[in-house]
């Protein structure tokens, strides 16, 4: 029964790889920029949960919110301090918005990690598990108790993401931005505030990522730098900006992983996705699922 | 164009006096370890150099500087190591293997900008270090390979990386002052305007791509031979962040602004680490400032101050007012 064993834990980690992607694919689609600092949001969820029930003692089902809303403070402070100048389109020099983003989000990233390994230290932290439930076997399938509980999580994190986007106002009018923001502008939707709740969702969902796997991974503060990569290897393979595109790969991604390590050589594998990324963005740049950006 | 030259040249000026400044410093200074941090500078200014003539004369905002850097110094240790080729030759082949992968890479990224060249870059660049680092038969993986030095002397290591650097700057000088520099400019503000006026897009860019890669291949071999070792941990991500902060802070586009901003940046943090090792957090903080304020970096404000007087420049137009 290997192979349903390996399908339902690439399911899983693939829902974790979804909660990272989606807010990476939501801002491409909002802004047209990478957000580089990605992983760091990850990395402060895992440290947030970790810290706040370890040091401060809270429990674990209050420390969770907790490290989400740092995440979504994070987000949203790195929208309204940063994003700024890439409103106004060209900027006053040579340097232009892509370069721009590229730059200062590549410099928050450095900021955060230095900044977390000077203030908590470079010593793996491990987080608490959500429920105390050994590995246990479900019919052929073994799995923890905190695995399936924060997987269950992650689940309905995705799906409560899909039903704000698509239903709440605020989510409509973050359509409506990624799809035209002069056109969203005219009809009179503030889009400086949509790029911010995008921007807090982000960070919330990455954080939530960060302090639901804060448990199996031994948070570092350069922790993020590997789910950062993997979720631009699904942005890219789901479409820069198609949020239903960036799910789907995530669950493939996390599914062809597992039977690769299992199936295929073990030593290259961080290699793997990295070139289906360069080869897509060759061949395919709109992705699996993506579609053409639409200008006015 | 004429401001252009005048610019230019005040900027060159500017470098060698500089770097007449560094040659003079073994004078005052003796300690090896502080001579040692010198030359480790000199080798960022060697990269920064390359990838400031990719991004901020050509627009080409790669994330492989510290990638070409770790394949140069890998040619060079692997020669060495399996053919016992004697350095001068190590490091020319580092500069002409790190320029052919850089023209490699140029002509895949030809046609991707902005974002899409950054991840491509980006992932480029990790996928070499994973295959340097795994590759455990050929490279010894992340244990690295023990490279001959050159000198005996710290001195001598010193005044050859000076050396090497004034030639790059001279090359790097002579080739903007020509008319390549325009088109090189012309490249990065409107690619579609300067093929129309007759740039060969194409052929310039790959260009751009393969000197900034073989500068940065001569410096990583260079790099080599003075720590007598080569390991996967020179391609990191966190180099590459390294060289585009010294940049950014020294000023972009600029021939000076690397240069001061990689020996700065350095000297400083080696300088600030006995104080409590606060200086990537400084340096990464000064960046976002500097590209959010300030964005002619060190140079642009030096530059504003000696000219008070003069009109500003015009602002540039907004090229899309879709965001």
């Amino acid at each position: 029964m290997l192979i349903l064993d390996l399908i339902v834990n690439g399911v899983i980690m693939g829902l974790f790889y979804a909660l990272m992607a989606i807010g990476l694919s939501l801002i491409f689609g909002i802004l047209k920029v990478i957000n580089f600092a990605h992983g760091e949001f990850y990395m402060v969820g895992a440290y947030a949960y970790t810290l706040i029930a370890l040091r401060l003692g809270v429990p674990v089902w209050l420390a969770l919110p907790a490290a989400l809303a740092a995440g979504a403070a994070i987000g949203w402070l790195t929208e309204r301090s940063l994003m700024q100048p890439l409103y106004r389109g060209y900027t006053s020099w040579g340097f232009m918005r892509d370069e721009y983003a590229v730059v200062v989000t590549f410099a928050l990233s450095l900021f955060l990690i230095n900044l977390v390994d000077k203030v908590v230290g470079p010593y793996p932290h491990r987080g608490p598990e959500l429920i105390a439930i050994p590995r246990m076997a479900i019919g052929p399938i073994m799995i923890s108790g905190h695995r399936l509980l924060a997987a269950g999580l992650a689940l309905a994190a995705v799906i409560g993401v899909m039903l704000f986007l698509r239903y709440s106002a605020w989510g409509k009018q973050i359509q409506a931005v990624a799809q035209n923001r002069f056109g969203a502008s005219l009809a009179g939707i503030d889009t400086g505030k949509a790029s911010a709740v995008v921007f807090a969702v982000s960070g919330a969902l990455a954080a939530l990522a960060g302090g639901l796997l804060a448990p199996l991974i031994n948070a570092t503060p350069d922790v993020g730098s590997f789910p950062a990569i993997k979720s631009y290897v699904i942005v890219v393979l789901g479409g820069m900006g198609s949020v239903p595109g960036s799910i789907i790969a995530s669950l493939l991604l996390g599914v062809l992983e597992g039977f690769g390590a299992v199936y295929i050589s073990y030593d290259y594998r961080d290699a793997y996705g990295l070139v289906i990324l360069i080869l897509v963005l060759l061949l395919r740049p709109q992705g699996l699922f993506g579609e053409r950006a639409r200008e006015v | 164009m004429q401001h252009f030259h005048h610019r230019i040249a005040l900027e060159f000026t500017l470098v060698l006096g500089v770097l007449a400044v560094v040659a003079c410093l073994p004078v005052v200074i003796t300690n090896p370890y502080w001579l040692g941090v010198i030359i480790v500078s000199m080798y960022f200014a060697l990269l920064a150099s390359g990838w400031n003539l990719l991004a901020g004369y050509t627009g080409q905002f790669s994330l492989a500087p510290a990638c070409f850097a770790m394949i140069g110094a890998y040619t060079t240790g692997l020669l060495a190591h399996y053919f016992s080729a004697p350095p001068w030759f190590g490091i020319a082949a580092a500069m002409v293997v790190a320029g052919g992968v850089g023209s490699l890479l140029g002509r895949i990224v030809l046609r991707l900008r902005g974002p899409y060249l950054a991840l491509t870059t980006l992932s480029f660049a990790e996928v070499i270090r994973v295959v340097i680092g795994n590759s455990y038969n050929v490279t010894r993986g992340d244990l690295g390979l023990n490279v001959p030095g050159i000198f005996d002397s710290r001195l001598a290591y010193y005044f050859l990386f000076l050396a090497v650097l004034v030639l790059v700057q001279i090359a790097l000088f002579a080739l903007l002052k020509a008319r390549v520099g325009l088109y090189l400019q012309a490249i990065r503000d409107d690619e579609v305007a300067a093929a129309s006026r007759g740039v060969n897009v194409v052929f310039w860019k790959t260009a751009a791509f393969t000197i900034s890669a073989a500068v940065s291949g001569l410096a990583g071999a260079l790099y080599g031979h003075f720590s007598q070792l080569v390991s996967p941990e020179l391609g990191l991500i966190f180099q590459t962040g390294l060289v585009i902060s010294m940049v950014v802070i020294g000023g972009i586009g600029s021939l000076v602004g690397p240069v001061v901003g990689a020996l700065l940046v350095y000297i400083a943090s080696e300088w600030l680490r006995d104080v409590g090792g606060y200086h990537l957090i400084v340096f990464a903080l000064l960046v976002i400032l500097f590209s959010r304020f300030f964005r002619e970096g060190l140079w642009g404000l030096v530059r504003r101050a000696l000219a008070p007087a003069r009109a500003p420049l015009p602002a540039a137009t907004v090229k899309r007012g879709w965001l």
